[in-house]
């Protein structure tokens, strides 16, 4: 490995004008939680890095704000920060519910909701709600500006962003009004990675019918994504248990669909049709147990 | 390749030059000599490296030092106060809450970062704040009795 260095621009300029002359050997440091990782068991993703570009002291990527009933969460907002947020809980509050389910304190103290979703890994508890909000990551390097939704940041191998670029914050509508859960399956209560999730909205009218609907499971698809027939399904009807497990039955059947029948299915599919029926009962305020 | 950090250790200025990639228990431990801190895991899962840093609970195994210019770092070492243990060490000591002891430090450091900013947490709350906090001899219960005896007793000595 080459010598690293480091850096710690403290303008948004100097930072995209370090990444854009580094290239694919400059590295982007959030709160490190996986990057110490990689660089301690010297893997493949860190073995070309010579600069680690600090994002610590990059004002823009920071905070939470409300504009025109959108919601701009800065890459640097800690799962801490976002598990806390007035904002978040008032206006997608399954992200913040997803964000306090990440690793321990310590790991929330630290990690950031742009290291989630930029370190690629299709477990990324905070990736299912954002794409389930129709996220979408604003894109900067020196001289450019692009959109990208949450899901199209996962290609095949890892994020699609290219050398020279940053992710500066994530924009979605605000989601006041709307029912939302967040479910997660881990080996164990604290600290686990997800084994599966399932982030869930609905929008209900006065009569009870539901009028929106958005369901994004998690490690089930190879990227974060919808489940757009299932979402259908539910659209004009009253919510109810029945309902909710025929939107469980539809996702996997998509999931199936998708990925085909591997090893694991035979798990996947009772798990995933059982997390969807609990997520959207949780969601609509009905009891997870039969009565 | 060197880079120089200018930080605060336990209310003393620290100016050292470090390796870029150098970790924070590794300069705690081997530069400054702060062998209180303990590594276990390395990856951020045990907790046993937690130290405070600007009032957060962070392990110090995935925490590059290079990034801490200005920061605030307690560890162990700084929590007793004129060589008396502070509530939290010595409720831990009342309440049989160790056995071999390598987990203690760091637990120490996640149950203070907790109450200072929380002075009468709940039980979940100091659950939660322990969480990332392994420990294979002792058992949770003594180290949870502990934590809220020693927020009692912050509370009456206020």
């Amino acid at each position: 490995m080459q010598q690293l260095q480091y850096a710690c621009p403290t303008t948004l300029d100097e930072c995209l004008l370090l990444m854009k002359e580094a290239g694919a050997e400059a590295m982007p440091y959030a709160g490190g939680t996986d990057v110490m990782i990689h660089l301690r068991d010297r893997a493949a993703c860190v073995q070309n890095i010579r600069l680690l570009v600090d994002l610590g002291k990059l004002e823009p990527l920071r905070g939470i704000r409300l504009e025109n009933g959108m919601i701009h969460l800065g890459a640097m907002t800690t799962h801490a920060e976002a598990a806390h947020s007035d904002l978040l809980h008032e206006h997608a509050p399954f992200l913040a519910a997803a964000a306090a389910t990440v690793g321990s304190q310590q790991i929330r103290n630290t990690g950031t909701i742009g290291g989630n979703v930029c370190n690629g890994s299709p477990a990324a508890d905070t990736a299912s709600p954002l794409t389930a909000l129709y996220a979408e990551a604003v894109v900067q390097s020196a001289g450019s500006t692009r959109r990208v939704p949450v899901p199209e940041l996962y290609g095949r191998n890892g994020i699609t962003l290219t050398p020279g670029e940053l992710v500066m914050e994530f924009v979605f509508p605000s989601f006041a009004g709307w029912h939302t859960a967040f479910l997660k399956l881990g080996r164990r209560k604290a600290l686990a990675i997800s084994r599966m999730n399932v982030a869930a909205a609905l929008e209900l009218q006065n009569d009870g019918t539901i009028s929106g609907a958005r369901i994004a499971p998690g490690c089930v698809f190879r990227s974060p994504d919808r489940v757009r027939e299932a979402e259908e399904h539910l659209i004009g009807k009253a919510p109810s248990r029945a309902l909710f497990a025929e939107a469980g039955l539809l996702s996997s059947e998509e999931m199936i669909r998708r990925t085909g029948v591997r090893w694991s299915t035979e798990y996947k599919k009772p798990v995933l049709e059982a997390l969807v029926e609990r997520a959207l009962l949780q969601t609509a305020g009905l009891p997870l147990e039969e009565t | 390749m060197m880079t120089k950090i200018d930080f605060t250790v336990n209310g003393e200025r620290v100016q050292i030059e470090i390796s870029a990639r150098a970790r924070l228990v590794d300069v705690l431990r081997e530069t400054l000599g702060l062998t209180g801190t303990k590594e276990g895991c390395g990856v951020g899962e045990c907790g046993a490296c937690t130290v405070i840093v600007n009032g957060k609970a962070v392990c110090s195994c995935i925490t590059l030092a290079a990034g801490l210019n200005g920061a605030d770092v307690t560890t162990i070492e700084g929590v007793s106060k004129n060589g008396e243990l502070d509530e939290i060490q010595q409720a831990i000591l009342d309440h049989h809450a160790l056995q071999c002891g390598f987990c203690t430090p760091g637990i120490v450091m996640s149950a203070k970062a907790l109450l200072d900013a929380n002075p009468n947490p709940t039980t979940q709350q100091i659950q939660e704040a322990i969480a990332g906090n392994l420990c294979r001899c002792t058992g949770y219960q003594q180290v949870i009795d502990a934590i809220a005896d020693a927020a009692e007793r912050r509370m009456t000595e206020e």
